[in-house]
C-alpha cells in the first residue's frame, strides 16, 4: 500500500474527443495512476447530474467528466 | 454540471469530488496530466463514505430530479440566447442567480423530504437531523405541504409533526 | 463524356491518388455512392499534410481530432481498397475504362499480422530522423507514421535500416510477439482496371535553403511553419512544450516571415501566391501565444494581409485587436544569428520609413505550397499537362479536370488552396467521376450478406468474456489468466477465454464458434480501444448471429496495461473492474435493429445561378430527377455580368452554353418566377411548397441544395448615386462596351478597393473583388495603353496564381496606391476647363502625404452581401454565420453540408468566391447530395435517442437544444404536443436527454439503466 490514500474515481470520457485522448495517452505509454474506471458516451452532453451522484453512491471518490 | 458542484458543496460532500475537465484527441498527454494531477488532489481528500453522505447524497439526487431544476436547467439556452414568452432574453448573470437561489432551495427541501422518510417528525427534529435552520425548516416546510409532498400528521403534545407524503 | 457512357459500358470502380484529406474524402463519397475505390497512397500511412498540424485556422480546432475519423472510416470501408507504399506507373486506355499500373513497395511488416504494439520500433538500434516530425526528432527505422496513423501497422525503412546495409540485426523479427516481420518482402506489381482516375497527390512544402540569407539549416532557431506546427503539436517532437530548438527554453519573441518561396521570383522561389500562409502563421502566433504561459511576443512580417476566406478576417482582426499579435508591413531580408546565444535579429524598415533593429528568440519561416519533381513525373506518367507553376492546368468552368478525359484533380495539386476547397474539390471529382461512371453505379460495389439475427430478447443474458494478451501488450502487466478467471466469477457470464490476440482472423472464429456452441447471447472482449476495434467484433458476432449491439469492449489496454506498466498488480485490478463494469453494461444492452428511412430519389435546388445551375447538371447527369427553383424570370445569376474568368475564359459564352443544358435537361425540371414559401419533413422525405403569380405547388424530395447566391452592395460613399461618372463592379465595362466613345475621351480612371469590406459592420473579405479590379485594370490598358489606371487599395489579395495579373497590371503601369481603413479617399466632383472629373485624394503610404488624383471615372469594389437568407434558413433549420452567410456543418471538413442531414450549401450564398470556386462546391454539394440520393433508403445509425410518450409533456426543450434539428413536437390527439426523434437526423449525443424536465427521454445503447449498472459495478469492491 502506498502512502498516500490512492482514490478509486469514475470518469466519463466523450468518444471523440477525450476517449482519444486517453487512448493517445495510452499509445504514447504517458503512465498515470491506476484510479480512474472509464465510462465512454457519445457525448459529454450525454453525462447526466444523476450519474455523478449514482457514483458517489457506488463507492467511487469522486467523479471526472472529461468533454 | 455547475449546479452538481454547487449541490455538493451544499451537501458537504464538497464541489471538488467532481472534477469537468476539456481534453481533446491530441492532448494524450494532458490528459494522464489531468488524471494525475486530479487523483492527487482527491487522494488528498480521503476516501469517500457513500454510507456517511447516505441522507445527503439522496437529497442532492432528489434536486437534481425536482422538476423546477431540470426546467431551469432546460430552458438554459432557450432563456440566454434566444428570448422567453414575454420575448425577453436573460441576461446570463440573472440567470446564474436564479438557478443558485433555485439550487439551493431545492437541496433544502429534498433534504427535507429525505428526513422525512424515517417517518412524522416535528420542525425541531427535521433541523436537527438536516443541520438546516429550524426559521428555513419551518419556511420550506409550508413550500413543500403547499406543494402536497407533506402534510400535518398530528400533533405530540403541542408539538406539530410532519408526515411525508410523497413516494 | 454522356454520349460515351450510352454507347460504350464503363467500369465502376476509381482510383485516387493520395491518401490526404482531399483524397480520402474523394473516396469516401465515391463509396458512398456506388463506386468501388481503390485509394493509392505513397508513404505507409494516409493522413497527408493535414494529420501533421497542431490546430486549423479559423475554428483553432484539433487537426487530427477532426481528420481521425475520416482517416478510420476511409480505412475500413468495404468498398475502399487502401493501397500504401504505392506509386502509378502507368495510365492506359481512356475515359470510362482505363488500366492503371501500380507499383507497391515492400513494407516489411505483415499487414495481417502486425498488431501495432510497437515492439519492432522499440527494439530497433537505427535512429532516423522523423519527416514527420519534420527532422525536428528521431524515429527508428522500423516505425509507424504516426500514432494515430491509418492503416495502424508499422513499417521497416530499407534505406535505414541495419539488417538491410549490413546483412545483421534482424531485432524487430526476433522481439516481434505476431511473427509479422517479412524481411522477404518483394516489391509488386498490380494491374488495375477503373473508369476514372482522381488525382490528389497534394503539395510539398517549399524548402527555404535556397534563401541562403534566412539561414535556415544554419541557425537552429530559423526554422519552418510546418517544423513550428510540430513544436506545437502536443504529439510532436516536445510534446506540445513551446520552446526552441537550440536549447530548449521557451521562447519570448517569435517572428514570423511571409511570403517564403512565395510571391518571388528569384531564389528558386515562385511568383505565385500560397493562399493559406497568412492564415496559418496567424494561427500559430495565436496559438503560441496560448501555450506561453509567460506571455510571448509575436510578429508577423508580411507584404499584403491576405486572409480572404470565410471569417477569416475576424480571426485576423481578433489576432491583432485581442490577442495582441504584432502585424508588420515589410519583407524582411535576411537573418543574423548570434553564434553564442542562437538569438536572431531582424533589420527592416517599417512603415514611416524608419530602419528598425528587432532581436527574436526564434524565427519562423512561412514557407509556400509546391508541386514536386516526382508530382510532376507522376503526371508525365499519367498524361496530364502542367501549368507554367507545375500545378495540374485546370479551367474556371470544369475546375475539377484535367487536360486527360476520365483524370480529375483535387486539392493543391492543381493550385495553392487550403483544407476547406480542397475538401470542397474532392467531392467535386467525385462528383465528376460519378457523372462519367453512372451507369455502372454499383456494379463493383460490395454489400455484405448476414445470417438471420437470433431472437435473444427473452432469453437470460449468457455472456461471453474473451481477454486479450495482446501480445505481451496486456499479458505482460496484466494478469491476464487472472482477470479471464475473475470474469467467470461475475453474474451472467457463461464462458471466458483468453485470446494471444483477439483481433486476428483465426480469433474472429474462435469468438463465433464460442457463441454457438455455448449459446452465448453477449459477448464482452477485454483488449484495445473500441475506437479502432469495436466495428471489427461487432461485425464478428454479427456474423454468428447475435445483433451487433449485444457488444461491449473493455479497454485494458490502451487505457489500462500501457499506462499502469510499473503497476502490474493494480492494472490488474483495473482490468477486473473494468471487465465486471462491462459485463454488468452488456447484459442490459438491447438488440437494435439498424434503421431504414424511406427515400424520395429527386432533389431540390434553390437558386439559378452558376451553383445552382452546376448543380442541377451534376446530379441530373448522375441520373436523378431534380427540380431547380429560380426567383427571377430567368437564369444565369451573377455570371450573366461577369465576361471573362480571372484566367481569360469567356464567361458569358460559357454561362448561354449551360442555360441551354439546364433547360433542355430530360431530367431538369426548371421552375422560374418562383418563391419557396414552406419546407416541412426531413432528410428523404422534403416537402416544399412553392409560390408563383399567386398559384402555389407542392414538391416532394429527398435533398435540397441551396444556391441562392449574394448581391453586390450599393453603397452610400464615393458619390456613388450621386454622380454618374461613379460605378460598380462590371458597371464601368459595360458603359464602355455600350459607349465606347466614353472610354475613347477618358484619361484616367480609378478603382476603390473594399467598399463596405472589411468595416465593422461587415468585418469580411469580399474576396473576389481584388481580382475582379485588376483584370479590369489590366484590360483597361491593353485597349487604351495611355489611360491612367489607379487601384486604390488596402490589401492585395491576389491570392494563388491570380498574383501573376497583380504583378502583370504593375509592369503595365497601373498604380496601386494603399490607404488604410481609417483614411478613407476622399471623392469630389471637380471641373478641369471644360471637363467634369473627379478628384480623389488619398494619402500616399510611401510620400507620407495626400495627394490628389483627377479622374473620369470611378469603379467601386462594392461588399457582397447575404440577402434574404433568414427566410430560407428558417425553412430548413439551419444557421446563419454572423455575417449572415449560411453556416455549413464545419468549416474545415464539411464545407458543403448542413448539421441538418439532406441539406446542401453552394456558391456565394455561402461566401463570396470566384466561378471556378462556386462551380467546385456546386459539384461538391452535388456529390454530397448524391452519396444520401444513391440508394431508395436512408441508414440510419440506431444510436438515437428515444422519446417516452408517456413522461413526455410536449415541452419542447429538446427540439430547442437539439443541434441537428433532429427531435420535434408532433400533434397527438387528445394529448396535445409530444416530441418524436427524427431517427434520420439524430447523432445520439444525448444532448436532448440531459435538457428534458421530465427524464423523458433516453438514448439508445446508453440508455440510462446501463450507463448506471456500469457505474454500480464500477463502484463495487471485489
Amino acid at each position: 500500500m502506498s502512502q498516500t490514500f490512492e482514490p478509486k474515481i469514475l470518469a466519463f470520457l466523450c468518444n471523440w474527443c477525450a476517449y482519444a485522448g486517453a487512448d493517445l495517452a495510452g499509445v504514447s505509454r504517458f503512465q498515470y495512476p491506476p484510479t480512474i474506471r472509464v465510462i465512454r458516451t457519445m457525448c459529454s452532453g450525454r453525462v447526466d447530474p444523476s450519474h455523478v451522484v449514482e457514483g458517489l453512491k457506488s463507492g467511487f471518490d469522486g467523479v471526472f467528466v472529461f468533454g | 454540471m455547475h449546479v452538481v458542484s454547487q449541490l455538493l458543496e451544499m451537501s458537504g460532500i464538497g464541489r471538488d469530488r467532481m472534477q469537468l475537465r476539456w481534453v481533446s484527441a491530441a492532448e494524450g498527454q494532458i490528459f494522464a496530466d489531468f488524471v494525475k494531477e486530479l487523483s492527487a488532489l482527491m487522494g488528498e481528500m480521503g476516501a469517500f463514505d457513500p454510507d456517511e453522505y447516505k441522507l445527503k447524497l439522496a437529497a442532492v439526487e432528489g434536486a437534481l430530479n425536482s422538476p423546477r431544476l431540470r426546467w431551469l436547467l432546460g430552458m438554459d439556452r432557450q432563456l440566454t440566447e434566444r428570448e422567453n414568452v414575454y420575448h425577453q432574453k436573460v441576461d446570463d448573470k440573472l440567470y446564474r442567480q436564479l438557478l443558485d437561489e433555485a439550487t439551493q432551495e431545492e437541496y433544502q427541501k429534498s433534504l427535507i423530504l429525505e428526513v422525512l422518510r424515517d417517518g412524522p417528525q416535528s420542525v425541531r427534529e427535521i433541523a436537527e437531523k438536516s443541520g438546516l435552520e429550524i426559521y428555513a425548516v419551518s419556511q420550506l416546510l409550508s413550500d413543500i405541504e403547499r406543494a402536497g409532498l407533506v402534510d400535518l400528521h398530528g400533533y405530540e403534545g403541542t408539538t406539530p409533526k410532519f408526515i411525508r407524503l410523497a413516494a | 463524356m454522356n454520349e460515351k457512357k450510352a454507347s460504350q459500358p464503363v467500369t465502376g470502380a476509381v482510383m485516387v491518388v493520395g491518401g490526404g484529406i482531399a483524397g480520402v474524402q474523394s473516396a469516401l463519397d465515391l463509396a458512398e455512392s456506388g463506386y468501388f475505390v481503390y485509394l493509392v497512397e505513397n508513404s505507409s500511412a494516409i493522413g497527408g499534410v493535414m494529420a501533421q498540424l497542431d490546430k486549423t485556422f479559423p475554428t483553432n480546432d484539433c487537426s487530427m481530432c477532426i481528420l481521425s475519423p475520416k482517416l478510420v472510416e476511409g480505412g475500413r470501408h468495404l468498398n475502399v481498397r487502401l493501397m500504401t507504399l504505392c506509386d502509378v506507373e502507368s495510365l492506359e486506355g481512356e475515359a470510362g475504362n482505363f488500366t492503371v499500373t501500380v507499383n507497391e513497395r515492400p513494407r516489411y511488416i505483415s499487414m495481417e499480422k502486425c498488431i501495432a504494439c510497437g515492439v519492432c520500433a522499440e527494439k530497433c538500434p537505427k535512429k532516423v530522423e522523423d519527416t514527420f516530425d519534420e527532422r525536428l526528432g528521431p524515429r527508428k527505422s522500423a516505425y509507424v507514421k504516426y500514432p494515430q496513423a491509418v492503416p495502424l501497422k508499422y513499417a521497416i525503412e530499407a534505406e535505414s535500416c541495419i539488417y538491410f546495409k549490413n546483412g545483421k540485426c534482424r531485432a524487430c523479427e526476433k522481439f516481434c510477439p505476431a511473427g509479422a516481420v517479412e524481411f522477404d518482402q518483394k516489391p509488386q506489381t498490380h494491374t488495375i482496371q477503373v473508369g476514372s482516375v482522381i488525382l490528389a497527390p497534394g503539395f510539398k512544402a517549399f524548402s527555404p535553403e535556397v534563401y541562403d540569407t534566412y539561414g535556415f539549416g544554419k541557425y537552429p532557431n530559423v526554422i519552418t511553419s510546418m517544423q513550428f506546427e510540430r513544436i506545437l503539436s502536443a504529439s510532436g517532437p516536445y510534446e506540445g512544450h513551446l520552446v526552441r530548438p537550440s536549447d530548449k527554453t521557451e521562447p519570448k519573441k517569435i517572428a514570423w516571415l511571409q511570403c517564403v518561396g512565395s510571391r518571388d521570383i528569384h531564389h528558386g522561389a515562385h511568383g505565385y501566391c500560397s493562399g493559406v500562409c497568412c492564415m496559418y502563421a496567424i494561427k500559430e502566433a495565436v496559438i503560441a501565444k496560448e501555450h506561453s504561459k509567460k506571455g510571448l511576443d509575436t510578429a508577423i512580417f508580411f507584404m499584403d494581409m491576405r486572409t480572404y476566406g470565410k471569417d477569416f478576417e475576424r480571426y485576423y482582426n481578433r489576432a491583432k485587436d485581442e490577442t495582441g499579435v504584432r502585424f508588420i508591413r515589410s519583407r524582411i531580408h535576411s537573418v543574423a544569428n548570434d553564434p553564442q546565444t542562437n538569438d536572431l535579429t531582424l533589420e527592416y524598415v517599417d512603415e514611416s520609413g524608419q530602419i528598425q533593429s528587432e532581436v527574436f528568440d526564434m524565427v519562423v519561416l512561412s514557407i509556400g505550397l509546391e508541386i514536386s519533381d516526382e508530382m510532376k513525373k507522376m503526371a508525365e506518367k499519367i498524361g496530364v499537362k502542367l501549368d507554367m507553376d507545375g500545378f495540374a492546368e485546370t479551367s474556371a468552368f470544369q475546375p475539377v479536370a484535367t487536360s486527360r478525359d476520365g483524370v480529375y484533380v483535387c486539392g493543391a495539386f492543381s493550385g495553392p488552396k487550403d483544407i476547406p476547397y480542397s475538401v470542397m474539390e474532392a467531392s467535386a471529382a467525385a462528383a465528376a467521376s460519378a457523372v462519367l461512371l453512372s451507369s455502372a453505379r454499383g456494379s463493383l460495389t460490395q454489400e455484405k450478406t448476414y445470417p438471420a439475427e437470433e431472437d435473444v430478447e427473452k432469453e437470460e443474458p449468457r455472456v461471453g468474456v474473451f481477454v486479450c494478451h495482446c501480445g505481451i501488450n496486456i499479458g505482460s502487466v496484466v494478469d491476464v489468466p487472472s482477470v479471464k478467471e475473475y470474469a467467470r466469477s461475475l453474474p451472467n457470464v457463461a464462458f471466458v477465454a483468453e485470446n494471444l490476440f483477439s483481433c486476428s482472423q483465426d480469433t474472429q472464429q474462435v469468438i463465433r464458434d464460442a457463441i454457438k456452441e455455448h449459446r452465448l447471447n453477449r459477448v464482452v472482449v477485454a483488449a484495445c480501444t473500441p475506437r479502432t476495434h469495436e466495428p471489427l467484433f461487432q461485425e464478428t458476432i454479427r456474423e454468428a448471429g447475435l445483433n451487433r449491439y449485444l457488444f461491449e469492449l473493455a479497454n485494458i489496454r490502451d487505457q489500462d496495461s500501457w499506462v499502469h506498466q510499473a503497476e502490474p498488480e493494480k492494472a490488474t485490478a483495473k482490468a477486473k473492474d473494468l471487465v465486471r463494469m462491462a459485463v454488468a453494461k452488456v447484459a442490459l444492452l438491447e438488440p437494435i435493429e439498424r434503421l431504414r428511412v424511406d427515400l424520395n430519389q429527386d432533389g431540390l435546388v434553390i437558386g439559378g445561378g452558376m451553383a445552382g445551375m452546376s448543380a442541377a447538371l451534376n446530379l441530373a447527369d448522375q441520373g436523378f430527377k431534380i427540380y431547380l427553383v429560380e426567383e427571377k424570370p430567368h437564369l444565369g445569376g451573377h455570371a450573366l455580368k461577369v465576361h471573362k474568368s480571372w484566367k481569360g475564359e469567356d464567361v458569358s459564352a460559357f454561362v448561354k452554353g449551360m442555360v441551354e443544358r439546364v433547360e433542355n435537361h430530360p431530367r431538369i425540371e426548371v421552375i422560374k418566377n418562383t418563391k419557396v414559401k414552406d419546407v416541412s419533413g426531413f432528410v428523404g422525405q422534403f416537402k416544399t411548397s412553392l409560390q408563383s403569380n399567386g398559384a402555389s405547388r407542392e414538391l416532394d424530395h429527398g435533398v435540397a441544395i441551396i444556391a441562392t447566391g449574394a448581391h453586390s452592395l450599393a453603397p452610400d460613399l464615393y458619390l456613388y448615386g450621386q454622380n454618374d461618372r461613379v460605378s460598380r463592379w462590371h458597371d464601368l465595362e459595360k458603359m464602355f462596351e455600350e459607349d465606347p466613345k466614353k472610354l475613347d475621351e477618358a484619361e484616367a480612371v480609378a478603382f476603390i478597393q473594399c467598399v463596405g469590406s472589411r468595416e465593422p459592420e461587415r468585418p469580411y473579405c469580399s474576396k473576389i473583388c481584388c481580382t475582379s479590379s485588376v483584370q479590369q485594370a489590366l484590360e483597361l490598358k491593353a485597349r487604351k495603353p495611355d489611360l491612367d489606371v489607379y487601384v486604390l487599395y488596402r490589401d492585395m489579395r491576389t491570392y494563388g496564381g491570380r498574383e501573376d495579373l497583380y504583378k502583370k497590371a504593375r509592369e503595365q503601369g497601373v498604380l496601386f496606391i494603399r490607404f488604410a481603413q481609417e483614411e478613407k479617399p476622399q471623392v469630389e466632383a471637380v471641373k478641369e476647363g471644360t471637363r467634369e472629373k473627379l478628384q480623389i485624394t488619398v494619402r500616399d503610404h510611401i510620400l507620407g502625404r495626400p495627394i490628389k488624383i483627377n479622374v473620369d471615372y470611378l469603379n467601386l469594389a462594392t461588399a457582397l452581401i447575404p440577402k434574404g437568407q433568414e427566410e430560407i434558413a428558417k425553412f430548413f433549420k439551419v444557421p446563419l454565420s454572423d455575417d449572415g452567410f449560411f453556416l455549413e456543418a464545419h468549416m474545415k471538413l464539411r464545407p458543403v453540408d448542413f448539421a441538418t442531414d439532406g441539406v446542401f450549401i453552394a456558391g456565394l450564398a455561402h461566401y463570396p468566391k470566384p466561378i471556378e470556386e462556386s462551380i467546385a462546391q456546386a459539384q461538391a454539394a452535388a456529390a454530397r447530395a448524391a452519396s444520401v440520393l444513391a440508394k431508395p433508403y436512408v441508414e440510419v445509425e440506431p444510436v438515437v435517442s428515444l422519446v417516452d410518450q408517456d413522461l413526455c409533456i410536449g415541452c419542447g426543450l429538446c427540439e430547442a437544444s437539439c443541434p441537428f434539428g433532429a427531435i420535434r413536437l408532433h400533434k397527438v390527439v387528445g394529448r396535445g404536443y409530444r416530441a418524436e426523434t427524427i431517427a434520420a437526423s439524430c447523432k445520439g449525443c444525448g444532448v436532448c436527454s440531459a435538457a428534458c424536465p421530465k427524464k423523458a427521454i433516453d438514448m439508445m445503447h446508453f440508455r440510462d439503466r446501463q450507463i448506471c449498472a456500469a457505474i454500480r459495478a464500477g463502484g463495487a469492491r471485489q
